[in-house]
């Protein structure tokens, strides 16, 4: 297992190589000046080609590259050119909502989606199995933003009951922070609990047409009992997946919610680091997440190894 | 230019007899007894690219900084220049080149060291070096040197009026800091300000504490000039950058001030816990041409583009709503100094037949023009689609290209890649400040004509000349046409009513405000 673990290791940075090669000359093909936008509107070019300078910006993409790899090799990120911090400093910064916005929102969805998933089913064809069907479709079809938006209006704005967007001023307590949390992880949560809803209800069916689950109830186990025992675990394998992609989605792809909800995340950084073409955040973020996207994959293949003993690397 | 049309404030506050209007209570509650303590937030439109005030032209810099940063000079409510850190207004020699300030005595800095004359000679030849503004300065700046411990002289090789205006300006900004603490990228953000920086936690907030060694100019407020009084303990900003979010967070209270909200969104203000403020007027979209290369290097085909405009469908098309905008084609509008009643005589007139006729008497070979515009400002797009129309309708050919705000202000760099593209601009306090007399900036406007105009202009000695000669600039962009000035727009921002003593002005400042 240990050589599993290893390939897949060296399979993350042959991954990484590639994402930060293809970021770094997509960003550098795009248009957009960093120093113009530093510099403001009354800019004159005389100045927004001396921050250039400055900045290194004038010098050829392969120079720049390899500059960047070299600083890569050795753990260096960058330094982000409009906060002037190291990126993983800007990035660490940056973890705590969306770490725990992350969190929050898979536990909404599974809490959502499990029980739900299995209803559907066991009572498959029924009016229940069509509703949950349904609201699938529809949770999964709605735009996050405007979700958030009627949420905000509702929640915040007429029963005055959350607060609207931001996490917080200095000092805020756990409570208020998280309190900044709730709407927008109900929001990945209703979101993603489609998808999940889905694969839990499609996996349950293929497992309870086995013979071993006609087997336990032939044996006389009460229904709850096969269910639970004996399908639920037996449809954890397509499970675990689909909640591990979720959560990877979740690290990288809460940027539209994290905007909406004034949230200081990775995805809100990374959407202003695109918007001020800064750079180095948006290679560091992008490349942060594809290792991270690899991770969990790996810890999901490892958990497999838990939750099914026929499962071996 | 990085800010939104809703984000710029109306430089006619109240007490200029303007037309700013606030819907609900008036914008200052007169009469209301001011509280020390408290803390408010304002939310931002997002986060500023820097905190060194020198080194960027956007409004937000402008609008945290100068809380934490001052200058030699600022402007009254009346848009005068007058003192801030200097003593009095400074004293110009016979010729015009010699300018004596006097230094404020017992200013000191956030990092309890006094302000001397070192350090005003070191933060201004900071200025000229790093500042769009400064540059600008710097080439009529012979020297600048401290002459004695509370004075420096600045020395020019010609008389140039427009010098205190600039040193007076809140963005690229002449700020005194310590001579210690300057570097090329500041570290450390020590002014003589109000309010000292206390933490900075990128895209969550920026928290700003009272000083609690600030010197206050002796007298009453006078709009960003006069005394500041410190009632507030703490002012938090916040950035926002979800125009819809920061709309929500008005209609709930969740701030005490919401900068920049579209002003569509008026109506459902009303009944909510903010109040709606209307700056009134607030700024002007205009068309830029580019005189240097292509279709637009023709005076007579940019004079042809000019009549075939109907700027109030423009306006119309863009705001939706009279109250908003306001049909005029002269550069400042009522209120201001430097307004005048010029009326455009080829302004707003949509004259198809009359453009076409110019453009066949240029024959250009190419009739296409490269319209480049940006959706981030939704309002610069809607312009662009009627433009379109009014140009097509001429017998020119439009080719609009539509990009993000960022690839439009490096596209606007190249001469060959653009013949019209959309911005605007807040009314600054004195024309010296906007960017197009520059030959430098995207447009590149550089004839004899204009020469003559504006050197006159700049070194004009007295008001009234420059007034005088300031109508001739006007007259020269009419003719020369490097731009078309589309019209003057309002904008729309949102406080809370606990919020007291607030005065709106272009760039919202909360010392002399205090919370109910």
């Amino acid at each position: 297992m240990l050589r599993y673990i290893l390939n897949r290791l060296v399979g993350l940075v042959v991954v990484m190589f590639i994402v930060a090669t293809i970021v770094f000359v997509i960003l550098r093909i795009t248009p957009g000046d960093p120093a113009a936008v530093m510099l403001g509107p009354q800019a004159t070019q005389q100045d927004i080609a001396a921050l250039r300078t400055q900045l290194g910006l004038d010098q050829s993409i392969l120079t720049q590259y390899v500059t960047w790899l070299g600083h890569l090799a050795r753990g260096d990120l960058g330094q982000s050119i409009f906060l002037n911090k190291p990126v993983l400093t800007v990035l660490a910064d940056r973890a705590e909502p969306t770490f725990w916005l992350t969190l929050m929102s898979l536990a909404i969805a599974t809490a959502i989606a499990l029980p739900v998933g299995i209803l559907s089913a066991v009572k498959r064809g029924t009016a229940l199995d069509q509703s949950v069907q349904g609201f699938s479709m529809f949770t999964s079809s709605v735009p996050s933003f405007w979700l958030g938006l009627l949420l905000m209006e509702f929640f915040s704005v007429k029963l005055g009951w959350l607060p609207v967007a931001g996490y917080g001023g200095p000092g805020a307590s756990i409570g208020e922070r998280l309190s900044h949390l709730i709407l927008p992880a109900v929001v990945l949560g209703l979101v993603n609990s489609a998808l999940i809803t889905r694969f839990i209800r499609a996996s349950m069916l293929d497992v309870l047409r086995d013979d071993y689950v006609r087997t336990a109830r032939a044996k006389g186990l009460t229904e709850t009992r096969v269910i639970l025992r004996h399908g639920v675990r037996n449809a954890l394998i397509p499970i675990l997946t689909v909640l591990g992609l979720t959560a990877a989605l979740l690290v990288s792809g809460a940027v539209v919610t994290e905007t909406v909800f004034g949230l200081p995340g990775v995805g809100s950084l990374v959407v202003s680091a695109v918007l001020r073409r800064d750079y180095p955040v948006i290679q560091g973020a992008l490349l942060v997440i594809a290792a991270i996207y690899v991770l969990i994959n790996l810890v999901i293949d490892l958990l497999y190894l838990l939750v099914d003993p026929r499962v071996r690397y | 230019m990085n800010f939104s049309m809703t984000r710029r404030r109306s430089l006619i506050a109240m007490a200029m007899g303007g037309t700013l209007g606030a819907v609900g209570l008036p914008a200052t509650v007169f009469g209301a007894t001011p509280v020390k303590g408290g803390i408010i937030s304002v939310a931002t439109i997002g986060e500023p690219p820097t905190l060194d005030p020198m080194m960027s032209t956007a409004d937000l810099v402008g609008i945290l900084t100068q809380h934490i940063f001052e200058t030699l000079y600022t402007f009254d409510a009346k848009w005068n220049v007058t003192p801030l850190l200097a003593e009095s207004l400074p004293k110009l020699s016979a010729d015009g080149k010699t300018c004596d300030i006097a230094l404020r005595k017992g200013v000191t800095f956030h990092d309890g060291s006094a302000m001397s004359s070192a350090d005003v000679v070191a933060s201004l030849k900071r200025w000229t070096g790093v500042a769009s503004r400064g540059k600008q300065a710097a080439d009529v700046i012979a020297d600048i040197e401290a002459t004695g411990a509370d004075g420096i002289r600045i020395t020019l090789k010609q008389p140039y009026a427009p010098l205190t205006a600039l040193l007076a300006m809140n963005n690229s900004a002449a700020v005194i800091m310590p001579a210690k603490k300057l570097a090329a990228t500041l570290t450390e953000f020590i002014g003589t300000g109000p309010y000292q920086l206390k933490a900075r936690v990128p895209d969550q907030y920026i928290q700003l504490v009272r000083f609690s060694g600030y010197k206050s100019r002796a007298g009453e407020p006078d709009g960003y000039g006069g005394a500041r009084k410190q009632y507030l303990d703490e002012i938090r900003f916040v950035p926002m950058t979800n125009a819809n979010t920061r709309l929500e967070s008005a209609i709930a209270g969740q701030f005490d001030y919401v900068d920049s909200l579209a002003v569509e969104s008026l109506s459902k203000l009303k009944g909510s816990k903010s109040e709606a403020v209307i700056l009134k007027p607030f700024g002007w979209p205009r068309l830029v041409l580019n005189t240097k290369k292509g279709l637009m290097a023709d005076q007579k085909v940019r004079q042809a583009a000019q009549l075939a405009l109907n700027e109030e469908d423009m306006l119309y098309a863009a705001f939706g709503d009279k109250n908003f905008y306001a049909v005029d084609a002269d550069l400042y509008p009522k209120g201001f100094p430097w307004a005048t009643d010029l009326g455009g005589a080829v302004y707003d007139k949509g004259d198809a037949a009359g453009a076409k006729k110019l453009l066949d008497a240029a024959n250009p070979k190419d009739r296409t023009i490269r319209l480049l515009t940006s959706q981030q400002y939704e309002f610069h797009y809607k312009m662009a689609l009627v433009a379109n129309e009014y140009f097509k309708a001429a017998g020119f050919k439009v080719d609009m290209q539509v990009v993000d705000w960022a690839t439009l202000v490096q596209r606007r760099a190249n001469p060959d890649l653009w013949d019209i593209f959309i911005t605007h601009s807040p009314f600054l306090p004195e024309p010296a400040l906007i960017d197009f007399p520059s030959k430098n900036s995207p447009g590149w406007w550089d004839t004899p004509r204009r020469d003559k105009a504006l050197d006159a202009f700049n070194q004009a000695r007295t008001q009234d000349e420059r007034l005088k000669l300031w109508a001739e600039v006007q007259k020269a962009v009419f003719d020369e046409v490097p731009f078309i000035k589309v019209g003057d727009f309002n904008a729309l921002s949102a406080r809370s009513p606990k919020l007291q003593g607030f005065t709106p002005a272009p760039w919202p400042y909360f010392w002399n405000t205090w919370k109910a």
